[in-house]
């Protein structure tokens, strides 16, 4: 097929329905009798509940029920093994505990949104309150726990004959050792967490934003104890996630057993100020990274170490220096580690880049105090120590392009014509500055299952439950399917965003991507081979009678003995509606390599002389994230994850008050994330060099199913990673002042400018 | 499979226009400028603590719409929950985001910090009054074709936003005056470069 749409730029498949207002979120759902509900939190972090007054409340107008807890009616449950992990480990408004503040307490639900949200101001509540543990100073620390990819909490390889990693330090010719500390950050999607309940018998459909869909049902039916067959889950559109729709939280199990009590389906929506507490955000954090190297720079030992937070309720144990420094340099004596602080503040979870955007911070932060210290050129230091396979487990990579991400990344940032001393180029009141940071992430797959289904009329419908929350999944697996089949975009109707179609891969971890495609390209192959089974055994069939190996597929089309069909005038002539292909996969990766994508920032800043104020002016971002499938798509995420990492740099933070354990902002006036001002144009370039090992062998185009989209990595976050360092060594160009402590904000700037 | 109709919603095919005066007992669709009778009756229960409600005669896309409101109910509330209009998004529910963004006689406004009863006599553009049946309006065009969205849930806010901007404010002369202007809206998976790209080549269509 000489026109398949791998690679180019594609737009998406929901982008008229998203310009026009007519894409429905979980929030536009309606039903027939709809009933509303509204939260009312929790007002300390630790204690217990001693009263709730709900006579108010309930003597509003329009209020049909007020849960308090504890409260049996609502009949939830806690629950235990494989998915514990993905859910908090309390039940909401069961008993009297408050774990942290902010938490659900207590539940209106009413006959509109505004009687509910009224009646809910109304209730009141009294507690026997403890003193909260809210600092990452608090002993003690716990070990983080193994990592995703089962690497332990501590790591320490040391070169023969060295006796320790303070050792290996003390032995270098260059030491840096710096401290980083960072407050939590929110997902802050643009949605509010919405959810519609709506029961028929024992069956209920929830519509709620999710990124795993099918754990996230099967999470509910557990917690509101019912079979996970009686659940079926809708996240067609999903307004933003970022990690904070990874996991179940408390209000959809809330809206879906107030829904039963009552008899009505339920609608809740979280208040914006309720998505502080409710729904995650990236865990405050303390790291120190230690580098010790060669007077040229040649790294002989890396010691990262971090201190986050565990909260009691439900955590991400972050483990920054394992998903950044125990792969990305070449070095004989390496040292990680992670421990967590046992905190009541309410519940964390990954967030972009979640351990990869701070653990790459500290050390690309670090990379350029050596490189200012030993006076080589940044890409230069990070080409000197250039890994060619894992430093942590010795294995290659699948494919690693890295070193040509910083040569095109410092050709098209024009990165020659920088000075490395700070303070060199100063225009009016503004000090310009650059630098540069690696961006790395890893590839892992997951379960997965794809559906095709070839209709009469010669268009496919491919199925799989992912969700897309803006990353064009769904456009992904249009095309995908389009070339795997060898036909237009036009005819391929992607299925996604619910529990009934077969098992979708997780939308997290940047890992949909290269989860679907194989599984695309073998349920084609499935497809065609049915195809050509029918075609030989039908009566109906030209070709009945004939082998199945005369015939030949080939844009849709069926060829053989002189013979021509499409596969929908087959399907016609034999009288059945479709042919049906389902493939699987449990995701297994190949245990003889590692798997990562790559990328290099150039950012280029000006910081006011007189007030500190700090502006990104440029930024040149090459990646290496394998086959790019729509280059439209791909590059809009990247340059969304390189904002992030402006946010990350110069804005966001949600300290917490320590007496009370009270997150200091909870509206998008206090926390704040970049807009339309705080952003340049940014230059995003993708390699697009296929990795031939992730998704299984690459094709050599001799197959009649098309294998073009294979090779490809996820990429929703790589762009995210090593942005915020970029930044913050730009800031040091610029000022000769190092920051380690974000958001880089003014006041850390302007007493030493 | 059809969550739509599953849960009552307005199916495809039928017009908003006919849903909206169809299935709302509380809503008439008065032709005003015509002088028929008003046949609104009272408002269900949409009152809290005998709050009397408020009749408000607007037009909202173009259409005659008169109510009866609770004089504290805000112009987003009762475009998603009373008229069915739910384009127009809530994403913070206190002037702070932007994604509720629509034009009160051409003008951009904050629907959720705006009282439904002071539209009475206004025209209120939202983001399903823009296009002209199937053909987008230029501005959401650019937006498709620059890939000016990610998730959507900003978009209708971005671009009612971006069509005011240039239409009732003048179209932006740089880059720079496009980011400023458009800083109302915030779009957290950051479409923005993409977002500038649309209103720069929408505003030369528009002129």
């Amino acid at each position: 097929m000489s026109r398949s749409p791998v690679g180019r730029e594609t737009e998406r498949v929901d982008g008229r329905l998203k310009a026009t207002g007519a894409a429905e979120y979980s929030g536009d759902y309606r039903a027939p009798d709809l009933a509303h509900a509204h939260l009312v939190t929790s007002t300390i972090a630790r204690g217990t509940l001693t009263g709730i007054d709900t006579a108010a409340a309930l003597a509003s107008p329009g209020v049909l029920r007020v849960y308090a807890a504890p409260d049996p009616r609502l009949g939830l449950y806690p629950i235990t093994g494989p998915l514990a992990g993905f859910v908090e480990n309390y039940v909401p408004l069961r008993d009297a505990e408050v774990h942290f503040h902010g938490q659900a307490i207590a539940m209106v639900v009413a006959e509109t949104p505004e009687q509910a949200r009224d009646a809910a101001a109304r209730v009141t509540a009294t507690y026997d309150t403890r003193p909260p543990r809210t600092s990452l100073a608090d002993e003690p620390h716990v070990p983080a726990g193994p990592t995703i990819s089962g690497s332990p909490s501590s790591l320490n390889i040391l070169a023969p004959g060295v006796a320790s990693i303070d050792a290996a330090l003390a032995a270098s010719d260059v030491v840096v050792e710096a401290e980083f500390h960072q407050q939590m950050q929110h997902h802050a999607a643009m949605e509010p967490h919405a959810v519609l309940a709506v029961w028929k018998g024992d069956q209920v459909t929830l519509y709620a934003g999710a990124q795993v869909p099918s754990a996230y049902a099967l999470g509910t039916a557990q917690r509101i104890g019912v079979p996970p067959q009686n659940v079926r889950l809708i996240t067609k559109y999903v307004g933003g996630a970022f990690g904070a729709r990874v996991i179940l939280w408390s209000d959809t199990p809330l809206a879906a057993a107030a829904a039963r009590e009552i008899g009505r389906p339920v609608r809740l929506v979280l208040t914006r100020e309720q998505m502080f507490t409710l729904t995650g955000h990236r865990p405050q954090l303390t790291q120190t990274v230690r580098l010790g190297a060669s007077r040229d720079g040649v790294l002989n030992a890396i010691s990262h170490r971090s201190v986050s937070e565990r909260p009691t309720t439900v955590t991400f144990p972050m483990t920054p220096a394992h998903a950044t420094t125990d792969a990305l340099y070449r070095t004989s004596n390496l040292h990680v580690d992670a421990q967590l602080a046992t905190l009541d503040i309410p519940g964390s979870r990954a967030m972009r880049g979640p351990n990869e955007a701070p653990g790459s911070f500290a050390l690309e932060t670090a990379m350029d105090e050596l490189a200012v210290a030993t006076g080589v050129d940044p890409v230069e230091l990070r080409l000197r120590n250039y890994a060619t396979k894992s430093p942590s487990t010795g294995l290659p990579w699948s494919s690693k392009h890295l070193e040509e991400c910083y040569r095109l990344g410092a050709r098209r940032f024009g990165w020659s014509a920088r000075s490395a001393k700070p303070r060199s180029r100063v225009e009016g009141q503004w000090l310009y500055g650059t630098g540069m940071a690696t961006a790395i992430y890893p590839a892992h797959r997951r379960a997965a299952s794809v559906r095709i289904r070839l209709l009469d009329d010669d268009t496919a419908v491919v199925s799989t439950g992912i969700s897309d929350f803006g990353t064009g999944a769904a456009t992904m697996v249009g095309i995908s399917g389009a070339d795997a089949l060898e036909i237009p975009l036009t005819r391929v109707t992607p299925e996604i965003g619910d529990t009934l179609l077969p098992q979708g891969a997780p939308a997290a971890g940047s890992s949909a991507t290269h989860a679907t495609v194989p599984l695309i390209v073998n349920a084609a192959r499935d497809a065609i081979k049915e195809l050509k089974r029918l075609a030989v055994t039908d009566d109906r069939s030209p070709w009945h009678g004939a082998n199945a190996d005369d015939l030949r597929y080939e844009r849709g089309v069926l060829h053989g003995q002189g013979r021509s069909m499409t596969f929908g005038s087959l399907l016609a002539a034999v009288d059945s509606p479709d042919i049906t292909a389902l493939a699987e996969s449990a995701g297994e990766p190949d245990p003889r390599y590692v798997h990562h994508s790559f990328g290099a920032h150039f950012c280029e800043v000006r910081v006011n002389r007189f007030t500190g104020e700090t502006r990104v002016t440029r930024f040149t971002t090459v990646a290496d994230v394998g086959r790019v499938i729509n280059s439209r798509a791909a590059r809009s995420q990247l340059v969304g994850g390189v904002i992030f990492g402006i946010g990350h740099a110069l804005l966001e933070e949600n300290p917490l008050e320590l007496d009370t354990g009270r997150l200091a902002s909870s509206t998008l006036a206090d926390y704040l994330v970049p807009v339309n001002a705080d952003v340049p144009d940014i230059d995003v370039h993708l390699l697009g060099r296929p990795d031939p090992i992730l998704t299984g062998p690459l094709g050599d185009g001799s197959e009649e199913a098309g294998t073009r989209s294979l090779g490809a990595r996820g990429l929703g976050e790589i762009g995210t990673v090593g942005s915020a360092a970029a930044i913050g060594n730009a800031v040091y160009n610029a000022t000769g002042i190092r920051v380690r402590d974000v958001p880089i904000t003014l006041d850390k700037l302007i007493e030493h400018l | 499979m059809n969550e739509q109709n599953e849960v009552g919603g307005a199916g495809p095919g039928v017009s908003r226009r006919g849903f909206v005066g169809g299935s709302l007992a509380a809503v008439t669709v008065v032709p005003l400028l015509t002088g028929q009778a008003e046949t609104a009756e009272a408002a269900p229960a949409a009152t809290v603590d005998g709050v009397t409600p408020v009749t408000v005669r607007t037009a909202v896309n173009g259409d005659p719409v008169t109510l009866r409101v609770d004089p504290r109910a805000t112009l987003l509330d009762t475009l998603r929950e009373r008229l069915d209009l739910k384009g127009t998004k809530k994403g913070c529910d206190r002037g702070q985001c932007g994604a509720c963004t629509v034009h009160i006689d051409g003008r951009r406004v904050l629907s959720c910090l705006t009282l439904a009863v002071t539209t009475s006599g206004h025209q209120v553009t939202t983001i399903e009054g823009l296009a002209d049946g199937d053909r987008l309006h230029p501005m959401q065009q650019a937006f498709v074709d620059h890939d000016g969205l990610q998730c959507g849930f900003c978009t209708p806010g971005q671009i009612m936003s971006a069509v005011a901007m240039v239409d009732d404010e003048g179209p932006a002369r740089s880059d720079d005056e496009i980011r400023e202007r458009m800083s109302g809206n915030i779009c957290r998976c950051s479409a923005y470069p993409r977002i500038v790209d649309a209103i720069r080549d929408a505003q030369r269509v528009m002129r």
